[in-house]
């Protein structure tokens, strides 16, 4: 491993504001939908408004004889000229760029037409004639797993994609011999991560070259980028993803490939440039990754004292028509399954349906988050079984911060951790003694306030063998998630990082960057430039997904500042006639330790690095530039019995969240007194943007938990497909919170760091679930569903009451 | 196709005229003719607020109003916040306190907060902050900083006394 | 999401909204404040062969008192009415009711002429324009008519309007000097379209007693709902016991529906509920006790 730094950090840990503001504060954030190539047109997709039909016949001459449009393809085209759509499934569940043959939800793309505007080329979607020959739907999962249900995919010949049980450790040996059980059914609705920018994409086919250039918001283009050529049947070397700033992605572009590879199709088939971006309607019915879809089955077994001892999970999950990610959002679960706590087994069912609705994929937390919700209801319910203060069952469990590295019953390690500091910092940052003593008061005075408490991981820098471990016989058992930096200092002594699978979405890349590089060469932040490779430049990588960025970044640019620094120590050592351990960085320049000026200037040793070969030693060539591919630190393979998984998401951060509520149980509305939390991401790189992960995140949660439902009617139909209905939080419908870290850095990697992206998301849903019980802990309510609507409190009170209002 | 019309607007200070469609939005027209990309579209249905610019002096959904209408009216784009390559004390009060992320809800809570502070310039209170930019949507940042900045920019620009 | 095409008219006179509207004989539709109909043409859910753009008729832009009443132009945008000396004086109830609707930026564009045509059941100045006892003038070529509020909506998204008129004005009687007010609504998210509104009136005499009592309900059934209370209320001091009493009408002569956002039950609930409190509020600052 590189060098680390280690005198007092200069600029790691600073609330730097960010590097990348200033484009996007005056309006030039060079969007996707802000770029426009010569010639270009633009698509507009037809979508299918059955969720289940065969596709008899469609006339597309109408639309063709518009004037202004270009193109029109359907499914024929794409079945004669394209492979499938890249999957992570096992088994025939193909999926096309527009359907072919069937529609298997309503929303999916049955047509496009590329046009001289968006404007003539919905006209012109208007004009196609399609004749479908309604099929039964089959919407709810435990409908599509009874026999004689309606196939969603008739070539596998049962809407079960998956099911398989996992047992860790002794699961019936500890039920049996514990004090207690409880059990429940959880249900965790799907939501979508809706950033306010859609999915967008150019394409642009190059006839002379046979180049396919696609510009595209999406994530981690380096990885996928070969699995795009693959499905438009084109060399990867003759594909080139260019990435482009994105309005937000919380997971929504992370393997987003529907929406490149079709602007890339349309430019090929069209013969120039041709932009798609998704309408918010395209978004919420078609987009890539909505999130999970699930019910839980859970039972927990603890003793009298309080000692939780083993878990049953058995969860049923609705992916919709296709199974782009597998399984994958489960693997994240199990990363982090036993939360913080010392539970020593664990049993984990999965069955994976499909149903007539659109995917899953990923949503910040890409499933953990469901995993951190259901735990903590469990945990709650076993406190209010034995009557324990819910802070304390969760402090007598923890997981001692002594036992690091902890081996969790799946075979994950937590690298290092202290939850009952991070416990204890947000009991006092919400004065917990003040308002348990309020909650009182409040019960006897009619009021019913209640508090919420969630405590729960944040596992980060996912490593790829979660994606397969499912499988006995893997068909793809891939063990790389790699990410690369390269850092180039220009002759006048500049410094140009470029990145290799990231681009912007709203995280902090080029601030990250310059905080790491300034820190590492001691030099000027405003001296360093941070630029994005295409796919065609870029060294490997894996892209900001599973709060992986800092961290695998990070570790990119120390291994590459080595590099770099190394060759700079020879070429000042030549020029100073020292050895080249005597040097250092500092501000600047390079000096010779206890000698300060004894010094040459980065700008002279670039100069001399480009332009006077003959000053410079002889096994040294000319330039100033080094890269560096840091592969995931920590990875091992799952045993062949999948009785242990291996190491696939070791640097695990803790937080824990207070939330202090206040219901009015006619109205079922509430208020919030307080909303506290505390993160420990291991050395914090900004606390500034990390604060901005965490409140963001909090907020999405809160909107998954009380307001974001995709509902669809027994026909399939999606009831809440425009943001009328689709109810993103507002200003006036989250609280302020109080935040604060704790800083346990990580043993295994560079300067300690752990990720932090998926910041709140992992909490709030937890936290407000438990505070809103504990308000209506008075009427014996128990919240086992979200989302937590007026109605739906409402409703439970007077269930609770005997059906009384 | 409907026939197009003739108008004249101002933008930023500049006078521009035009022939438009008159299905065209204001945001397209904005976007696609004169290339000022600053204003975002996010739902072109009238809820996000992403599409916000001010029409004569008030905070407006482009995407709910057509180009044709805004004839013979005064438009204010993030572009025309701070025209010399300067900042706006707003665009410096959000950078230096973090009230962005992806920048995409950025244009539009400027202008939001802009005709906010002219009716109210101490700012008033938190909630009277939240309920003045609770007609644009921002998925990334959980609000709290946006009030916050809004907030430092009015101090900024209150008169010295 | 873009609009199918359309002429685009734009009238600067009274009299020629009335010759396109007659002309285009129900294919031409109205723009106000287009903060209801944009959205619908913008998702092809509309498709007029018309746009009649009445911003610039500035005869449609007023507030004029009218004794003590007042006269609204039909293109008086929402957001003027929280801006307006006379309506804060006259009306408090009416700026009750605006601040719960939609944004700012939806209230600087959006008409009160246009939220009345387009009727939509879970708005809230039809609930407040029926509750203040308001009177709509409709006019045409063939002439102007007065419509109660309590007789212009007809259904969903549908009024007595004919195809060829337009919402000229809307006149609000002045209210009896002792009168409390109250408008309160339950949405899921700020600035949404309500669960449930409701708008009180409540009138009391110099000794307390109710001489009139308004109820009027929203978001729970296609149109803004008349609760008849004044039997109840009427002739005596409101104790919480009458008004408990009326709030108990309201949740028993309502029909509400069901959808994503709410059930029909949580809708009759919080109806009740909204009910009492909205008259226990308006009787407070009614009359007697001022
Ligand atoms: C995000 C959002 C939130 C909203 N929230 C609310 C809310 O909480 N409560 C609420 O009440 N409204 C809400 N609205 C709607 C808003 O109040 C609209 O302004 C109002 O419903 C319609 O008024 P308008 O002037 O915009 O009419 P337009 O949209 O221009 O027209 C609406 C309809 O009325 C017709 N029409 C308009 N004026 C006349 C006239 N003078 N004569 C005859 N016909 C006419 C039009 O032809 C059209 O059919 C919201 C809108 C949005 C986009
Ligand atoms: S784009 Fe205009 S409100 Fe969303
Ligand atoms: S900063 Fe991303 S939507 Fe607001």
């Amino acid at each position: 491993m590189a060098e680390v730094a280690t005198k007092r950090p200069r600029w790691i840990g600073k609330s730097m504001p960010r590097v990348e503001d200033l484009r996007f504060l005056r309006g030039k954030g060079r969007y996707i939908d802000d770029l426009k190539l010569p010639n270009m047109a633009h698509a507009a997709i037809l979508r299918s408004p059955y969720a289940h039909a065969r596709i008899v016949r469609i006339d597309t001459s109408a639309a063709e004889r518009l004037p202004g449009v270009y193109k029109v393809v359907t499914g024929k085209d794409v079945a004669e000229r394209m492979n499938p759509l890249p999957t992570f499934a096992v088994g025939p569940i193909y999926q096309h760029l527009l359907a072919v043959d069937k529609v298997r939800y309503a929303g999916e793309a049955v047509a496009a037409v590329v046009a001289e505007n968006r404007y003539i080329a919905e006209d012109a979607c208007d004009l196609i004639e399609v004749e479908y020959e309604p099929l039964p739907p089959v919407v709810d999962p435990f409908e599509a797993m009874e026999p004689g249900a309606p196939l969603v995919h008739e070539a596998l010949g049962s809407n079960i994609a998956y099911s398989r049980t996992f047992t860790f450790g002794d699961v019936e040996g500890d039920f049996a011999n514990a004090d207690h059980v409880v059990s429940a059914r959880l249900r965790w609705p799907r939501s979508s991560a809706m950033p306010m920018e859609t999915n967008g994409a150019i394409g642009d086919y190059d006839e002379g070259t046979g180049t396919l250039t696609i510009y595209a918001n999406s994530m981690n283009f380096t990885y996928f980028q070969w699995l795009i050529a693959t499905s438009l049947k084109i060399p990867a070397s003759k594909l080139k993803v260019v990435p482009i700033n994105a309005g937000g992605s919380f997971g929504s572009k992370f393997f987003m490939h529907k929406v490149p590879t079709m602007a890339g199709f349309l430019s090929m088939v069209a013969g120039r440039p041709v932009k798609y971006v998704e309408d918010r309607i395209d978004h919420i019915l078609n987009n890539d990754h909505c999130g999970s879809d699930r019910y839980y089955d859970v039972s927990l077994a603890f003793d009298n004292d309080g000692t939780l001892r083993s878990l049953k999970i058995d969860c049923v999950d609705d992916y919709g028509a296709y199974l782009q990610f597998g399984t994958g959002t489960h693997g994240n679960a199990l990363a982090q399954v036993v939360g913080p706590y010392r539970i020593q087994s664990v049993q984990y069912k999965l069955t994976a349906v499909l149903t007539n609705k659109n995917q899953q994929g990923a949503y910040r937390g890409f499933g953990s988050e469901v995993n951190n919700w259901v735990l903590e209801r469990m945990v709650d319910l076993a406190a209010r079984k034995l009557g324990m203060d819910r802070a304390e069952i969760r402090r007598k469990n923890f997981i001692r911060p002594e036992q690091f590295p902890y081996k969790i019953p799946t075979g994950n390690i937590y690298d290092s951790g202290n939850y009952e500091g991070v416990l204890d910092k947000a009991l006092k940052l919400v004065d917990y003694e003040y308002w348990v003593g309020e909650r009182e008061r409040a019960r006897q005075e009619g009021r019913y306030l209640g508090i919420g408490i969630v405590t729960a991981q944040e596992r980060s820098v996912f490593s790829s063998t979660e994606f397969w471990f499912w499988f006995d016989q893997p068909s793809f058992p891939v063990t790389s998630s790699p990410e690369s930096a390269t850092i180039t200092i220009d002759p006048t002594g500049k410094f140009v990082v470029t990145l290799h699978s990231l681009a912007f979405w709203g995280n902090s890349p080029e601030t990250v960057v310059t905080q790491v590089v300034a820190e590492e060469f001691d030099v000027d932040p405003s001296d360093i430039v941070v630029t994005y490779a295409d796919s065609q430049h870029a060294l490997p990588g894996t892209g900001p997904g599973g709060s992986r960025f800092t961290v695998m970044v990070t570790g990119a640019l120390v291994g590459a500042s080595a590099r770099l620094k190394e060759k700079i120590k020879k070429i000042a050592a030549h020029e100073l006639e020292v050895s080249p351990d005597d040097l250092e960085f500092s501000e600047g320049k390079v000096r010779v330790k206890g000698s300060p000026d004894r010094a040459l200037t980065l700008d002279q040793i670039a100069l001399k690095a480009y332009m006077f070969r003959l000053d410079l030693p002889e096994d040294i060539e000319s330039g100033l530039e080094a890269s560096y591919t840091y592969d995931h630190p920590y990875t091992t393979l799952p045993s062949a019995d999948r009785k242990d998984l291996g190491v696939f998401y070791p640097f695990v951060g803790h937080a824990c969240h207070i939330a202090v509520v206040e219901v009015d149980p006619e109205t079922g509305q509430f208020t919030y007194h307080k909303y506290a939390a505390v993160h420990d991401c291991g050395t914090v790189v900004n606390p500034m943007t990390l604060h901005g992960h965490i409140t963001g995140g909090a907020v999405q949660g809160l909107g998954t938990a009380l307001f974001e439902e995709y509902v669809y009617d027994e026909s399939g139909q999606m009831l809440t497909a425009s943001f009328m209905d689709y109810l993103v939080p507002t200003a006036m419908d989250v609280p302020r919170f109080d935040i604060d870290h704790q800083e346990t850095p990580s043993p295994y990697t560079p300067y300690g760091i752990k990720g932090g992206g998926e910041g709140g998301r992992m909490m709030s849903p937890g936290a407000i679930t438990a505070a809103l019980e504990d308000a209506l802990e008075p009427f014996g309510v128990r919240i086992t569903e979200l989302p937590i609507t007026p109605s739906k409190i409402v409703g439970w009170i007077q269930q609770a009451r005997g059906g009384q209002a | 196709m409907a026939e197009k019309h003739a108008i004249t607007v101002t933008v930023n200070g500049r006078l521009y005229r035009a022939e438009v469609e008159p299905r065209r939005t204001l945001a397209d027209f904005l976007r696609e003719d004169l290339n000022l990309v600053g204003t975002h579209l996010g739902c072109e249905h009238g809820v996000c607020g992403n599409c916000t610019v001010l029409v004569d002096g008030k905070s407006t959904r482009s995407c709910l109003m057509f180009a044709v209408q805004a004839d013979g009216r005064e438009v204010l784009t993030v572009e025309g916040l701070a025209p010399n390559g300067d900042l706006h004390p707003l665009q410096r009060a959000f950078w230096e306190h973090h009230a962005l992320q992806c920048g995409f809800c950025t244009p539009a809570m400027l202008l939001t907060a802009y005709e906010y502070l002219t009716t109210r310039p101490d700012a008033g209170t938190d909630e009277e902050i939240r309920e003045a930019i609770s007609g644009v949507l921002c998925r990334c940042t959980g609000y709290q900083n946006i009030v916050t900045a809004i907030r430092a920019a009015a101090k900024q620009m209150a008169p010295s006394p | 999401m873009k609009p199918v095409a359309f002429d685009y008219y734009r009238p600067t006179s009274v009299e020629e909204v009335h010759a396109l509207l007659a002309s285009h004989g129900g294919g031409g539709k109205i723009l106000a404040g287009g903060q209801s109909l944009v959205p619908l043409l913008n998702m092809r859910l509309a498709r007029p062969a018309a746009i009649i753009d009445i911003n610039r008729v500035a005869a449609l832009e007023y507030l004029h008192a009218n004794g003590d009443g007042l006269v609204l132009g039909a293109l008086t945008r929402q957001q003027s009415l929280l801006e307006n000396r006379a309506v804060a004086e006259r009306y408090p109830l009416l700026v009750e009711a605006v601040r719960y609707i939609g944004h700012r930026q939806i209230r600087n564009w959006g008409t009160v002429g246009g939220s009345l045509a387009h009727a939509d059941p879970a708005a809230e100045l039809p609930v407040t324009m029926v509750a203040l006892d308001a009177e709509i003038t409709a006019s045409s070529a063939r002439g102007a008519r007065a419509i109660p509020a309590r007789e212009f909506f007809l259904d969903t998204l549908t009024t007595a309007l004919e195809p060829d008129e337009l919402l000229a004005s809307v006149r609000l009687p002045a209210l009896s000097p002792g009168t409390g007010w109250s408008f309160l609504e339950v949405s899921r998210r700020h600035g949404d379209f309500a669960l449930v509104a409701v708008a009180a009136l409540v009138t009391r005499d110099e000794a307390g007693v109710c001489t009139d009592a308004r109820l009027v309900l929203g978001g729970v059934g296609p149109v803004p709902q008349v609760v008849e209370v004044r039997d109840l209320l009427i002739g005596q001091q409101p104790t919480p016991d009458a008004i408990a009493a009326a709030a108990d009408v309201a949740g028993a002569v309502i029909e509400p529906a069901s959808d994503v956002h709410a059930t029909a039950e949580y809708r009759r609930h919080v109806a009740r509920v909204l009910a009492r409190r909205a008259l226990t509020t308006a009787v407070e600052r009614a009359g007697g006790r001022r």
